[in-house]
């Protein structure tokens, strides 16, 4: 038997591989080199696949070219002990000095445990404040109420005339612009075309509602002059305005909640109570 | 940075249009027109039958709407069975209707969208004029440079909801869709903002000030610069579904490729 | 030198090296397919990666914060700090950018990844006994990759992300009972909340990532504990594993795939933009923005709350909304039957061997058409999250393609679940081999009654006991015991993973792995090993660079060994097929066909 030199194949293979891991190499410089240059995300990116790619090539090619591949073979147990072994095992487990066999000592430690565990959830309130009402009763409630006044995003109080016809204007609850819950929108609406009187009423066409979907909470945006719809981005459920907000298409099972308002005697617009609904998605112990 | 929108369009846009609109011209012009007229069979509109006369931007307006818009808003702007009266509708909404190419219609059934505008920018000019004595109506907004911070944050408020947050537009209902906002100028942008064409609402001064117009319409042209995409491809600005299907279609096909041939021995 | 003495120094210390030898002799099959879950793997290992490098920049927090960097139209706006800090790390950060997104897509990979690995394992029955522990394991983490996808991407307090917050709360809040409690529990209140941030954060950062590093190392641990499972074929028993060793070449392979991983991963990252939270905007409660998706594995939680009809409805005056269905009472059931999947199989087919083959997919058609429905039904409510799209691109009403997509929800899942069942028993009872080959014949006789139960389990016991030349010869080696399988019949050899120190270990290891084959133990080792195969081709490249006098050295070492070999004794016959090992370690300068 001969001694063993390489095959062509394996010297073509030897030769891609040096290739792949120079040009991994060359791909870390580039990656330095651009770095450096603070020449952007794609440069960086691209010269770091290359750099990566390069080593992948190097390495699969030695993998499947140099070395043996498969061919080999492993026995397997298999995991079905024998009896006596399982036996030796339990013997050791339960010998008459085991603690398996002190029932009421277990039992006396189960409940110990069990007490500590329990106990040690307590703390797991503590993740909500607990200077606070129930946490149904604090979805319900919104920062709307008497005489709160109604202002723009900028925390502008709005006139019934800041509100024009054949437009959409986003209304927050003074002092509370960021509330989750607060938001809600005006519209002015041509009142003759009213199939539903809005449920919080409206003056001379002018009528607010709750800005969040009832399906799961989006705020309703998509505002459709003229066809008086209302479309959520989400998952579509659409509202019909002239309808009191009904929903009339997609998931939403719901009227959005509206806002019952009054012109106040500065003649700014403020409301005169909290949404005639929870506002947002249902839950267990909505009204 | 920016792709500019050229100012004056060549009237071959629109083979059709085209030839009408060269043929009203030349009526316009009247006895100065030296080459023959050729005869507009083309024409969508009812034949102009405006007499010769001196020719000013008025006249040709008179005669580009009779060509190209009377026979659906009627004559005098009045309106039609076919389309709304054109009365107090104001030059902003022409010049965005006629400058964005959503008109003229080439038959009414069509659904106005964006395309390459029908008539030449003096054209366009004219007509806005036209329509604009029908009545009153919000005139073209001048639009100057403004807050790019503030412009994003209305945009944000005001747009995004039918428009994207990325400018991208969506889909409204009945398969309508708010467009997306990259091809729009900023005199166009400002427009529809005072507008509101179709079922875009009106967002008129009492609710955005001329100001805050300028920062929005800034904030909408720089939107579209491609600057913006610093990570690399945009895919369409469309979100994460679209990232999902290519990281479905590029990396796993790149990986389970890989690791198919990793898993063939050598020579097989 | 050193990586020599260093090893010898640990060993002689903790007596390392049976457990490496064994360790390194370790069999892989080498199916394609087995290597899934290393993709998993390493996206992990580059989430890891890439997420330690975001926290250096990162600050989860609720607190307002100026932002002051490149991007023009959020220069100088009041943010939170977590959208300021992502946005600097996007913009004003150097590789920050790649890094994020690189970050993003190998967590689209990692899910994708684990999803294919879940459907082999699926498919060909590996979860069966003795593998459901690891079964459990995977669906276990297969909730947690979700879980933290969903953390992650809501972390920067951008306005899509918060919009899928709000939806997340919302079907929370939809639990009966217990819904608003969650809710008021996990946030500290209200949404939105102070508190969130930071408490995704340390789950996004510490919580699931330890998690899931506990169980990626106990499913690997009890991987090898119990071995590989391997696809039936002549040699492959179901008391073996046959395919590549761990060292050197499985070792070089699996490197490969890393690097492949990361090299595809960082293509994406540095060309492909993703969650460009900057143009998105910072997350304000009034606000929203359309389309809005989520990732695309959260999809199918978004697609079932868009096609859910409306129904509502009151018990004893409470309200149980909408989205408890499709959001919790789906996703529970989701992974309520893929964690059962197992023992109701095993309820089923009242099959409790253990199984170390593998089925082929066809052979078990209702393992098939279940999984082929469910996956359909799926991919479907993905589809259907992304109506808006397409109805956009399509310019088709929007509620159209909703009433389309709730149809084929209920309708497409049975069809092609059907048809994967019919297929499959089409496939067992006729002679087709492959798809392709399937006769309209074999399709209707499939439709008929009871298959006529073909070669029990798609041939367990391929190797039948007496089968003529079949054999395993074992030889001593150096004072080393080997042994290796023949078949002469399929043109198969496999040879032992490692050497053992006597003959009864060696008869006792192929005992176990072909119990009952004819033991015969040669005089001389079959054709040797091959030599340092790189080493040697590499020297060869590099030949001309003074490596000459070495190489000559090498060979005559060789040489010599050879012939004292060749002294020994006649050698075992060499196998007929040229593709087999031997053939490709046959001594010829040729070498590979």
């Amino acid at each position: 038997m001969s001694a063993r030199r390489p095959s062509p194949a394996e010297r073509a293979a030897g030769r891609r591989i040096v290739t792949a891991f120079l040009a991994s190499t060359a791909g870390a410089i580039g990656f330095a080199v651009v770095y450096a240059l603070n020449a952007g995300p794609q440069w960086e990116g691209v010269c770091l696949a290359v750099a990566f790619a390069g080593l992948a090539v190097g390495l699969a090619q030695w993998g499947r070219h140099l070395v043996p591949v498969g061919g080999s073979v492993e026995e397997h147990e298999g995991f079905t002990p024998p009896p006596d072994e399982q036996a030796m095992t339990a013997a050791v487990l339960t010998a008459p000095d085991s603690p398996i066999r002190r029932r009421g000592l277990l039992a006396a430690l189960g409940l110990a445990v069990a007490a500590l565990g329990v106990a040690v959830l307590f703390p797991v309130r503590s993740l909500l404040p607990w200077n606070r009402r129930s946490p149904a009763q604090e979805f319900s409630s919104t920062p709307w109420g008497p005489g709160v006044r109604l202002v723009d995003e900028q925390g502008r109080p709005l006139r019934p005339e800041d509100v024009p016809a054949n437009t959409l204007v986003g209304v927050f609850p003074e002092g509370a612009v960021d509330s989750g819950d607060g938001p809600a929108f005006a519209v002015r609406l041509d009142p003759e075309r009213f199939i539903r009187p809005p449920s919080g009423g409206h003056l001379g066409g002018l009528v607010v509602w709750s800005l969040l979907c009832t399906h799961a909470g989006c705020p309703v945006r998509l505002y459709l002059k003229g066809t008086g719809r209302l479309l959520c981005p989400c998952h579509q459920s659409s509202f019909d305005l002239l309808a009191d907000a009904r929903p009339v298409a997609g998931p939403a099972a719901r009227p959005l909640p509206g806002l019952p308002f009054e012109v106040g005697p500065d003649g700014f617009l403020r409301a005169t109570g909290d949404f005639t609904a929870p506002p947002g998605a249902g839950f267990w112990r909505r009204q | 940075m920016r792709r500019t929108r050229p100012r004056t369009w060549l009237p071959a846009a629109h083979p059709h249009r085209a030839l009408a609109a060269g043929a009203v011209l030349l009526l316009a012009a009247g006895p100065a027109a030296l080459v023959p007229a050729p005869t507009p069979t083309a024409s969508p509109g009812p034949t102009p039958t405006a007499a010769a006369g001196p020719a000013g931007p008025r006249d040709r307006g008179s005669q580009l709407y009779l060509a190209s818009c009377a026979s659906c808003h009627g004559p005098q702007g009045q309106g039609t069975q076919q389309g709304p009266s054109l009365i107090d509708v104001g030059a902003a909404s022409v010049d965005f209707q006629v400058s964005t190419g959503r008109m003229p219609l080439t038959h009414v059934e069509q659904e106005a969208r964006r395309g390459k505008p029908a008539f030449s920018a003096e054209d366009i000019a004219a007509l806005v004029d036209h329509v604009s004595s029908f009545g009153g109506g919000p005139q073209i907004p001048r639009v100057a440079p403004g807050n790019l911070n503030s412009g994003r944050e209305l945009f944000a408020a005001n747009c995004a909801p039918c428009h994207a947050t990325t400018g991208a537009g969506a889909v409204l209902t009945n398969g309508w869709i708010a467009p997306p906002v990259y091809d729009a100028t900023p005199v166009q942008v400002a427009e529809a903002i005072r507008v509101g064409p179709g079922l875009m609402p009106v967002f008129p001064s009492q609710v955005l000030s001329d100001a805050q117009v300028n920062d929005l319409t800034t904030y909408v042209e720089r939107l579209r610069s491609e600057r913006l995409d610093r990570g690399g491809n945009p895919l369409g600005r469309l979100g994460p579904l679209a990232e999902g299907l290519v990281g479905w279609l590029v990396a796993l096909v790149a990986l389970v490729g890989a690791i198919r041939w990793l898993g063939r021995r050598a020579g097989q | 030198m050193i990586i020599d003495r260093l090893a010898r120094a640990l060993d002689d210390r903790l007596r390392l090296s049976p457990i490496t030898r064994r360790a390194l002799a370790k069999v892989f099959p080498d199916h394609w397919t087995f290597m899934l879950g290393e993709i998993a793997l390493y996206s992990f290992v580059a989430l890891i990666l890439t997420g330690v490098y975001l926290t250096f920049f990162f600050d989860a927090s609720s607190a307002d914060r100026v932002y002051r960097g490149d991007y023009a139209p959020l220069d100088g706006a009041t943010t939170s700090a977590a959208y300021a800090s992502a946005v600097r790390l996007s913009w004003d950060v150097r590789a920050g950018l790649l890094i994020r997104q690189t970050h993003h897509w190998a967590a689209l990979l990692f899910v994708a990844a684990i999803l294919l690995h879940l459907c082999r394992i699926f498919f060909t029955g590996a979860f069966r006994k003795p593998r459901e522990l690891n079964w459990l394991i995977g669906v276990t983490m297969l909730a947690l990759a979700l879980a933290n996808g969903f953390t992650g991407y809501s972390m920067p307090d951008d306005l899509l992300s918060g919009l899928g917050l709000r939806i997340i709360v919302s079907v929370v809040e939809s639990i009966p009972l217990v819904g608003t409690w969650l809710v008021a529990l996990g946030l500290g209140g209200e949404f939105p909340s102070d508190y969130l941030i930071p408490r995704m954060f340390i789950t996004h950062v510490l919580l699931v990532p330890a998690l899931l590093v506990a169980l990626v190392s106990l499913h690997l641990g009890i991987l090898v504990r119990q071995k590989h499972s391997q696809f039936p074929s002549p040699g492959r028993t179901e008391h073996n594993v046959v395919g590549s060793r761990l060292w050197p070449s499985y070792t070089l392979r699996t490197l490969a795939l890393f690097a492949w991983v990361l090299a595809v991963l960082f293509a994406l990252g540095g060309l492909v933009q993703i969650n460009p939270i900057w143009l998105y905007g910072p997350f304000e409660p009034s606000q929203s923005t359309s389309p809005a998706q989520p990732d695309w594995y959260v999809a199918w939680g978004d697609g079932a709350l868009r096609l859910f009809p409306p129904w509502e409805f009151r018990i004893a005056g409470y309200l149980v909304p909408a989205p408890f269905f499709p959001g919790v009472v789906l996703g529970a059931f989701t992974f309520l039957a893929l964690y059962a999947w197992p023992f109701f199989e095993r309820l089923c087919t009242r099959d409790r061997r253990p199984h170390q083959l593998l089925d082929r997919p066809r052979d078990h058609p209702v393992r098939l058409g279940v999984g082929v429905g469910a996956l359909t039904f799926f991919v479907v409510l993905v589809v259907a999250a992304g109506d808006d799209i397409l109805a956009r691109l399509l310019r088709v009403p929007v509620y159209d393609l909703l009433d389309l997509f709730r149809v084929l929800a209920l309708v497409l899942p049975v069809l092609t679940g059907l048809a994967a069942y019919l297929i499959a028993r089409a496939l067992r009872r006729g002679d087709a081999a492959s798809f392709g080959e399937l006769t309209r014949a074999d399709l209707r006789r499939s439709a008929g009654p009871a298959p006529a139960p073909r070669a029990e389990e798609g041939g367990v016991e391929t190797p039948a006991r007496d089968r003529p030349g079949e054999r395993v010869e074992l030889w001593p080696e150096g004072g080393l015991w080997r042994w290796r399988y023949r078949d002469e019949a399929e043109r198969v050899v496999l040879t032992t993973n490692r050497a053992v120190r006597s003959e009864e270990e060696a008869v006792e290891a192929s005992r176990l792995a072909y119990p009952g084959v004819d033991r015969v133990v040669v005089p001389g080792p079959p054709p040797p090993p091959p030599p340092g195969r790189l080493r040697t081709a590499l020297r060869r490249w590099g030949r001309a660079a003074a490596a000459g006098s070495l190489l000559v050295g090498l060979f005559a070492d060789r040489r010599r060994r050879g012939q004292r070999d060749g002294d020994r004794g006649p050698q075992p016959p060499a196998p007929a097929e040229p593709g087999s090992p031997p053939a490709d370690e046959a001594a010829t300068p040729g070498g590979r066909p």
